[in-house]
């Protein structure tokens, strides 16, 4: 069953995904790939004979982080007076989830505290071994070297080892928790389940506290220290550490000034939380020991209803890691080129996504036909943009570790362009195969950032063959794919043709610049660009407009995304930037328009995230909300590259209000 | 053609329903005779349907609510004695398992469905072919059946030792299941249940393994609802492996854990077979 995510946290070692009641829906350990150890893991209540689970429908939550954390605050309500505080953390050093539940009635209760979980440890739900160690109070659950245990304070009561799907039902913790007690059952083998229980006694409006604390270690030892240290740590002691770590991470941030948004009701503030919130979630989605970044945590393993999510792609991990260095992170970018570098395939190319470790993943795009060429030229253009904030030594090195792999990918980019536009490949949507605009945009910037690099190591010879293919593949799209009707065409597929209007053209502006506002022409090209999505893509919601991919989109109902809508943003508030001055007829009211329009698709987005401010894939086109792949690590990108660009053009017109 | 329908309604203790199938000749009028009649004997009829498509003699089968002290018998051989009846046959629904077929069907108080039993014998089929612990699965599937039809009968009925067993079988009957036999002692909890002509094992066609798990978890459900204990039911052989029925092994379900013979598999299970 496939379920989205409302918020997420973790530590280096620990990847935590929840829905919006606080149930645990992924555990990744010890990587965000892989392996995902939970299939359900809940808390539930017991009382006149019935049990209450807290992630049904009779409760009603708000779930928010802690600001400036990844700590998670999650309040349910029960239609009968219950009301329970959940707080989720993870230590900040060892990979152990610690959340605490605080439960309060309007009414004196007597019953039971059940938190069941059933693990599939090492992903899977067979060959599990499961125990209770009564005198460590401890539940453990383990498959080869994964360990994955539950201690609570105060320590539970009652518990059940039993078989999660089996004929011998009765044995199930599930169901053993219907009569209101656990029968104690020591150790099974199999497709496990566990239960742990504690008296619930509630006089009317009085508190019970149960604080459960979920660990994952490579070995029992380790498993069994983890646990017994942490105990002996209060809470408090813990969730002032976390927050602490989170808030000195923050620290680093590029610092937003934003002046002059007070037209704008609460937007500043609403911009600085959605900076802080992308900056914590990314660095959550990135593996600290291989660089790399899942585009969002996974939600359908079994790839039901569509390719799965939890891998790297090279083009969302180029833009993440570019947009974390432009927020004050510039080590993501040097961590992710360096895994690059060790992932790229004997043919210069880059595969169409990887497992963090750098493994090849799951695949569609097995064969020259059927990659994705843009993935090496976002790569390449990457790893330019990178190399020029660098100074000193840091350069020096930078250059000597990449040049290698710069080479052998410009010259995959240029034995697959010698007709200026690309041979057939398959599209960034990973759905068409064909020569697409997109396409072509990476693989200029791809190669103009080689040629960069090729300069900067002295070869010029180099740099000059692939600035001059840059310039070809460039001059053979705008005279293949751009339209009369003014915007380039999505691309040429069976050998047609296709006028489609598709978003992606935007990145001929935006990221790949291959067009140049400085241009008079270009920049009427790029203005045409945006005039065409507005008016063919646009979804309303959110009191605004969400752009979806392309016309007649069906994946996933054709909703609008967050990254098209944050591609039409980011152009109009680079171009309100790069506009020349001197040139620009109106330039006032043209940089006014730019901004205001922008900020509207901006606040769209704004809208579209979850409760905790996590943005997804895509919107749903009919209630605004989230609708897939939450969060997704390239939404979380443009949405600081956005800010940034606003907050430059806030502190620009600030800087010449103050001046005149 | 929809025939014999029967889906639950509820507990009258003051009527019953009998359903009767009358063979008539097509004579003009002969219906109308037979429905006369019903009317004059205060018979009321919930439902009824006609066949006379393709036989010589036209066929009508009718459910009536009847006081309860008519007896269906001699009411039976009332309608025979009719000049245009040839053939009647009654059976009694104690438990009013009898409703009117109106849109949407009910069965045991929720929402039902018709199907083929193909239809879901080939979502049995497939959970067993492809995915693992579908044996648990099925289990766990019918489990809830179960409990839900007791929980429903106890809503709307006092069931007890003297009719708990009879209301699961006309259950079972009135949704074209299957055919019960229940003996189980209450004391013990021990017994088992006859299925005959159980609609999965009929159309599931030649296995090596029993395949009624489904109903096996129906029956634990049922009976650990109504026991109040957790009841073990095995299917110890089926009428999909070549046996004449189905044969289910009740039993009291093992306390304190899962204890070492059902993790290896061992010996508790073997007993049972």
């Amino acid at each position: 069953m496939i379920k989205q995510p409302n918020v997420i946290l973790g530590n280096d070692e620990l990847l935590v995904t929840m829905g919006r009641k606080g149930d645990l829906l992924g555990f990744f350990y010890p990587r965000r790939d892989y392996a995902q150890h939970v299939d359900e893991s809940v808390a539930c209540i017991y009382i006149d004979g019935k049990l209450l689970w807290t992630n049904e429908s009779d409760w009603h939550s708000i779930q928010n982080y802690i600001e400036d954390t990844n700590i998670v605050s999650t309040k349910i309500y029960h239609d009968s007076g219950i009301r329970i505080s959940i707080l989720d953390l993870v230590h900040p050093d060892v990979p152990v989830l610690i959340r605490r539940f605080k439960v309060q009635s309007q009414k004196k209760i007597s019953g039971k505290f059940f938190y069941y979980s059933n693990f599939n440890v090492g992903e899977i739900s067979n060959k599990n071994s499961g125990f209770c160690d009564s005198d460590a109070h401890l539940l453990v659950q383990y498959r080869q070297n994964y360990y994955i245990g539950i201690q609570s304070l105060p320590e539970f009561t009652e518990w059940q080892i039993g078989k999660a799907m089996d004929t011998i039902w009765w044995t199930n913790s599930k169901y053993d928790m219907e009569d209101g007690k656990l029968q104690r059952n020591k150790e099974d083998i199999g497709n496990i389940n566990n239960a742990a229980g504690w008296d619930l006694e509630l006089e009317a409006n009085g508190a019970n506290e149960f604080v459960i604390l979920i660990g994952a270690a490579a070995s029992r030892n380790l498993l069994y220290k983890r646990m017994y240290e942490l105990s002996k740590m209060s809470l408090e002691y813990i969730f002032e550490k976390t927050r602490e770590y989170w808030v000195m991470w923050l620290s680093k941030k590029k610092v937003l000034k934003m002046p002059g948004l007070e037209g704008y009701d609460n937007l500043r503030q609403e911009l600085f939380s959605a900076y802080n919130r992308s900056l914590l979630t990314l660095h959550l989605l990135q593996d600290c020991e291989y660089g790399s970044f899942v585009a969002a945590p996974e939600f359908d393993p079994n790839f039901e209803k569509c390719g799965g999510y939890g891998f790297c792609w090279n083009r969302d991990a180029a833009e993440i890691v570019l947009a974390l260095k432009h927020s004050g992170y510039p080590e993501y970018c040097d961590m992710f080129f360096k895994w690059s570098i060790r992932t790229q395939l004997p043919d210069g190319s880059w595969f169409q996504r990887y497992w963090l470790n750098g493994d090849i993943a799951p695949s569609w795009g097995n064969f020259d036909y059927s990659t994705q060429i843009d993935e090496t030229g976002s790569t390449l253009y990457a790893m330019d943009i990178y190399y020029r904030i660098l100074e000193g030594l840091k350069k020096v090195e930078f250059l000597e570790g990449v040049w290698v792999s710069v080479l052998r990918a410009a010259e995959y980019l240029m034995k697959r362009t010698k007709s200026g536009l690309h041979e057939s490949c398959m599209d960034l949507w990973e759905t068409y195969y064909g020569i697409f605009t997109y396409t072509n945009a990476s693989i200029y910037a791809g190669l103009i950032g080689a040629s960069h690099i090729a300069e900067e190591n002295g070869e010029d010879g180099m740099a000059r063959r692939w600035r001059k293919r840059a310039e070809f593949v460039k001059q053979a799209t705008i005279d293949r794919l751009w339209l009369q009707e003014g915007y380039f065409a999505k691309g040429i597929l069976n050998e047609k043709l296709d006028k489609t209007v598709d978003a992606s053209i935007l990145s001929a502006y935006i990221p790949f610049g291959m067009l140049s506002p400085k241009d008079p022409v270009e920049k009427d090209m790029i203005l045409f660009m945006i005039e065409n999505i507005r008016k063919k893509l646009s979804v309303p919601i959110n009191q605004s407009y969400g752009i979806k991919r392309y016309e007649n989109d069906s994946y996933i109902e054709g909703n609008p995304w967050v990254v098209t809508t944050l591609w039409l943003s980011e152009a109009m508030f680079a171009l309100a930037l790069d506009l020349p001055r001197e040139i620009e007829e109106r330039y006032d009211e043209t940089v006014n328009k730019l901004t205001s329009e922008g900020i509207k698709y901006l606040k769209c987005v704004l809208a579209g995230a979850t409760s905790t401010g996590l943005l997804p894939e895509q919107m749903d086109k009919s209630t605004g909300k989230p609708a897939w792949a939450v969060p997704l690590g390239w939404s979380e990108s443009l949405m600081l590259d956005n800010i940034l660009l606003l907050d430059k053009i806030c502190t620009k017109k600030a800087g010449s209000a103050e001046q005149s | 053609m929809v025939r014999d329908l029967f889906t639950f309604a509820g507990f009258n203790e003051n009527t019953q329903i009998v359903w009767f199938t009358i063979v008539y000749s097509k004579e003009p009028g002969a219906l109308s005779s037979i429905i006369d009649f019903l009317e004059a004997e205060n018979a009321s009829i919930l439902y009824g349907n006609l066949d006379n498509i393709a036989q010589e003699a036209g066929q009508y089968s009718v459910y009536t609510e009847l006081k309860k002290d008519i007896n269906p018998e001699e009411f039976a051989q009332k309608i025979k004695s009719l000049g245009v009846v040839s053939e009647v046959e009654y059976g009694i629904s104690e438990y009013r398992m009898v409703h009117s077929v109106n849109f949407p069907l009910y069965v045991v108080g929720v929402r039902g469905v018709i199907a083929r039993a193909l239809t879901i014998v080939d979502i049995i089929k497939t959970l067993y072919q492809n995915a693992p612990h579908a044996e648990g699965l099925l289990t766990i599937s019918g489990l809830k059946g179960g409990i839900h039809s007791a929980k429903f009968f106890k809503s709307i009925m006092p069931l007890d030792d003297s009719n708990y067993a009879s209301v699961i079988g006309e259950l079972y009957r009135g949704v074209g299941w299957g055919i019960l036999e229940i003996e189980c002692d209450p004391k013990t909890y021990e017994g088992k249940v006859i299925v005959k002509d159980s609609f999965i094992a009929d159309t599931y066609g030649p296995s090596d393994q029993p395949v009624c798990a489904f109903m096996s978890g129906y029956f634990a459900g049922y009976l650990t609802d109504y026991f109040g204990k957790a009841i073990s039911v095995r299917e110890v052989s089926c009428k999909a492996t070549g046996k004449k029925h189905c044969e289910h092994i009740i039993s009291l379900a093992p306390s304190g854990g899962t204890g070492l013979e059902y993790q290896v598999r061992g010996d508790t299970r073997d007993k049972a077979t």
